[in-house]
């Protein structure tokens, strides 16, 4: 009653009834992209058919019309992420577009931005590319080391860390990390593009400053994401693009900015993504995302339990897979991990991202080529995790 | 090496399809940076090699792991393989370009370049299959054009309603305009037997010879749209200013019959399983040949 019912979930996912070479997909690539069900997909195309126009500028019926679309799906997600209010919710493109505006916007030029390990170059570029000091923790035995954390956090301008994960789905202590940052003046930046599609995250209840996901990781279109900032912030930060819908008005020597969240989505929006998303954020909440997150776990401890069987495999991470989230991020010994994600895919369908999985920088502090890395989500069932299993192993045979 | 392979097979798949030419310049890249000793860094190879053994792995492990074990030694082995049969084709082009034949000048094999050759001979068969070796029969009272004397000697079985003893005829006469002089060329008709008018005409062309004009009647029926009712043959024969009183009594002549059952024997004898069939002296050539095929024995003939 209170588990997932996947097979019902799989025919909302049109792909997963195709097959390749006769066999079916096997998709575990969802930390990079996921599928997309029908009900986002007609959403999307509900805009073109229906009402393909421009929001909050025209006012004829199918401009209002859009208008009222892309209101209502900004209170979805507003909702979705229990934020105090809708005016919180500024539409970006994706998690590295609304981390880039608070890089340009927050004004930390010589202030010190504090990060983690294990952050996606996404939410480690934008802090090296400006003129900041930047520094980060290390974990300890795959934990957040508060020790470092405590020590550092002292004259920090902001804390920008990753909530969970993409490298081995290790989700950091965020509330308590918040409530420190907080004590100390620093205010708080997480990258939930690992955490929004696969558990709660509730920013009232996290009090954190600002907080970017993506639409694609979460059943959502691609060329959409979230950044949601506390307003009183919102309304002080400098805006990062001009353009069109962002001013009341403009003179040839100046111009009066919107309030947030208008003053931050310059020129034409993507409409029907935002509406596609807002789809995917009710599809979500209908699941529900503690059986989403318990699925998950489900099937990672029934893989990782048969890879630490063999000796061969290194699996990147905690070994509990309830601290690995849905993904397991693994090595085969003296074995290129491209190498193996492409003959997982050339023999099963299964498929598994390989590299470095744009964190970089952890890889070559623990100088490894990269690992492969299978992620899951709501659509994976126990056979599929049965034959990934049955996959590598037979994988590991031929390579050692 | 694998890359080397994937070069060449890729570069000409890019010739077609746009999406095979990246992977043609990863090739080429990673070709280059082997040649200069440098490690490929496009992955290209490893990525051709984890699909290759990916596919079999589900068929069969332990060929797929000794593949992957192995794959460098394999890929040599292939990369030495088509060095080995591109200077090959490239010799069989050099070959076809000055002897005509892509074998070497004295070869009789299967020359895939020659539009005419195949590699069983395209003839009309007989009812029964080939029982024994083609060998030069009598010359006999068949027509003939050319000295006695001369070294050489090609003898034809054809049949007029075959369309390949037809589709010969152009060359046969390129033969005897080329070897005028130097050779001596019967024709002996072999009117198939599954050709239900192919006697008829042998006959009439029979009679044409008994009336001294063999061989323009016989050019006649090779350079028209051949019909073989009694009207047209005997229009022919018209043409070719035959006595039509003698004709008509001959097409129903017991020795006409007879002199086309003879050559029809000696074929048989001969061993001839289809038409049409050309001995050179006693080097047989089945089916319609080039020009060069002839001159490459006629040459290898005179020779001697």
């Amino acid at each position: 009653m209170f588990s997932l019912n996947v097979e019902k979930i799989r025919e909302d996912f049109s792909i997963l009834n195709k097959t390749i070479n006769n066999k079916p997909i096997i998709y575990m690539d969802s930390a990079c992209v996921t599928l997309k069900p029908k009900q986002v997909v007609e959403k999307i195309n509900q805009y073109y058919n229906e009402f393909p126009a421009c929001a909050g500028r025209s006012t004829h019926k199918l401009g209002k019309k859009v208008t009222e679309e892309v209101e209502q799906s900004r209170k979805t997600i507003q909702k979705f992420i229990n934020a105090k209010k809708q005016e919180e919710i500024i539409f970006t493109r994706n998690t590295t577009e609304g981390i880039n505006l608070i890089a340009n916007s927050l004004g930390l030029e010589g202030k010190k931005v504090l990060g983690t390990s294990k952050e996606h170059n996404s939410n480690l570029l934008p802090w090296l590319n400006g003129n900041m000091k930047y520094d980060i923790v290390k974990d300890k035995d795959n934990d957040f080391n508060f020790e470092e954390f405590n020590e550092k956090i002292k004259n920090t301008k902001l804390v920008a860390m990753r909530h969970t994960s993409n490298l081995d789905g290790t989700t950091i202590p965020a509330k308590e990390i918040i409530k420190i940052a907080h004590e100390n003046q620093a205010l708080v930046l997480l990258d939930a593009a690992q955490s929004i599609p696969h558990k709660e995250v509730d920013v009232k209840k996290l009090d954190v400053d600002f907080l970017a996901f993506s639409g694609h990781k979460m059943l959502g279109p691609s060329g959409t994401g979230i950044l949601y900032g506390k307003y009183d912030l919102l309304e002080n930060l400098k805006t990062f693009m001009l353009g069109g819908e962002t001013v009341f008005d403009s003179n040839y020597d100046s111009f009066k900015l919107e309030k947030p969240p208008e003053k931050f989505e310059a020129g034409l929006q993507n409409y029907a993504g935002i509406i596609g998303l807002a789809e995917a954020a009710r599809y979500l909440t209908k699941i529900g995302k503690d059986k989403i997150e318990k699925h998950e776990i489900k099937l990672n401890n029934m893989i990782t339990e048969e890879l630490n069987k063999i000796p061969e495999i290194d699996i990147l991470g905690p070994n509990v897979p309830e601290s690995r989230s849905g993904i397991i991020s693994f090595n085969i010994k003296n074995t290129d991990p491209h190498n193996v994600a492409s003959m997982l895919d050339a023999s099963n369908n299964i498929m598994v991202r390989s590299g470095a999985h744009c964190v970089h920088s952890w890889f070559n502090a623990n100088k490894l080529k990269g690992s492969a890395r299978a992620s899951l989500y709501i659509y994976n069932t126990e056979e599929e995790a049965d034959i990934f299993v049955k996959a590598v192993k037979d994988l590991v045979k031929i390579v050692k | 090496m694998i890359c080397l392979i994937a070069l060449i097979a890729f570069g000409i798949l890019g010739i077609f399809s746009v999406s095979y030419r990246k992977l043609a310049l990863e090739a080429f890249d990673c070709v280059f940076r082997r040649i200069t000793l440098r490690k490929c860094e496009s992955g290209l190879d490893q990525r051709l090699k984890s699909q290759i053994t990916g596919k079999l792995m589900v068929k069969s492990p332990k060929l797929a792991s000794k593949i992957y074990k192995n794959f460098e030694v394999i890929s040599w082995i292939f990369t030495i393989l088509m060095i080995a049969s591109t200077i090959y084709s490239g010799y069989g082009i050099y070959n076809f370009l000055v002897h005509g034949n892509c074998n070497g000048p004295d070869s009789n094999a299967l020359c895939i370049f020659d539009p005419l050759k195949k590699e069983e001979p395209e003839t009309c068969s007989v009812a029964f299959q080939k029982t024994a070796e083609l060998e030069a029969p009598e010359i006999g009272d068949s027509p003939s054009l050319g000295s006695l004397n001369s070294k050489i000697t090609i003898i034809e079985f054809g049949c007029y309603t075959c369309q390949y003893t037809r589709e010969a005829q152009e060359t046969v006469e390129k033969v005897l305009k080329e070897y005028k002089g130097t050779m001596r060329f019967v024709y002996k008709s072999f009117p198939l037997p599954n050709h239900e008018s192919s006697k008829n005409v042998a006959i009439a062309a029979e009679c044409a010879k008994l009336s001294g004009k063999f061989w323009l009647y016989n050019s006649l029926l090779f350079n028209k749209d051949i019909k073989t009712d009694d009207k047209s043959l005997i229009s022919y024969a018209k043409e070719a200013n035959i006595n039509i009183t003698q004709f008509e009594q001959c097409l129903n002549s017991q020795e006409a019959i007879e002199n086309v059952d003879i050559e029809f024997n000696q074929g048989i004898a001969s061993g001839i399983y289809g038409t049409p069939t050309f001995f050179i002296n006693n080097i047989s050539l089945v089916g319609p040949q080039s020009f060069e095929e002839f001159t490459k024995i006629i040459k290898k003939e005179l020779r001697k």
